[in-house]
């Protein structure tokens, strides 16, 4: 599932979610971690994060 | 005339709130975002009262907050020129009454209200009739017809609302009943 985005929708949702991170969403790993970049990257490796892509 | 209506809109529900219940998150921020603001063809927003149906969300750039399609009924009050309306005075200046409709304020400027000439009595703050000594004061009971309207998307309060009352059957309830008694006497008579 993680694999099969592209490295540009890896970029956009990684992206997406970090942003929401920053500005408040709560989170869906538990993680010791500050930067909401590293925390979304967290979980994209876990497949967690609640976004999909719509391919034209 | 008040609507009740099933309308279709994106809301924006910011990331914050992403983890609360999304019919009631939606439900919040459609209501401070349409509850007394106006929009020209829809009308005054009175109320969002329930959602209806809530799609996909999207995720825009540059924004963390999501978008989501939402269905939704609304109470709203659209007005029409040459509506007929009941509206309580709020006000009385020299140069007219304001009537409140409820939701918002109109206007009955003193060459609107009767063919009389009309004295404004400041100390009472009232408006009288000169030949019939009708008055009308803070506190009647209005019926009216609307003859203009400019609505303010932008700043409803801006919004103006001009009323008559020149017309026959209406008035203020006391004028209209009295009205009503004349017509019986000359019926009996």
């Amino acid at each position: 599932m993680t694999t099969s985005y592209t490295r540009y929708e890896r970029a956009r949702i990684v992206g997406a979610r970090s942003l929401q991170i920053s500005m408040g969403a709560p989170l869906l790993v538990k993680t010791d971690r500050i930067d909401p970049l590293e925390i979304a990257l967290e979980e994209y490796e876990k497949g967690v994060i609640p976004i999909t892509v719509k391919r034209k | 005339m008040y609507y009740k209506m099933r309308l279709i809109d994106k809301v924006r529900v910011p990331p914050n709130r992403l983890g609360e219940d999304l019919t009631s998150v939606v439900l919040d921020e459609l209501q401070m975002q349409l509850e007394g603001s106006i929009d020209k063809e829809i009308g005054i927003f009175i109320a969002v009262t329930e959602i209806k149906d809530i799609g996909e969300g999207d995720i825009i750039p540059s924004d963390g907050a999501v978008y989501f399609h939402v269905e939704f009924d609304a109470v709203v009050l659209r007005l029409a020129m040459q509506e007929i309306i009941e509206g309580e005075v709020v006000e009385t200046t020299s140069f007219g009454a304001f009537i409140s409709l409820g939701p918002i304020d109109a206007m009955l400027h003193v060459s609107q209200i009767s063919d009389d000439f009309i004295n404004y009595d400041e100390k009472n703050g009232r408006l009288v009739c000169q030949e019939t000594r009708r008055q009308i004061s803070v506190g009647d009971s209005i019926r009216a017809r609307v003859v203009s309207l400019s609505l303010s998307e932008r700043d409803p309060r801006e919004s103006k609302i001009g009323l008559t009352m020149r017309q026959a059957g209406l008035g203020t309830g006391q004028w209209l009943e009295e009205d009503m008694e004349a017509e019986k006497a000359d019926g009996a008579a």
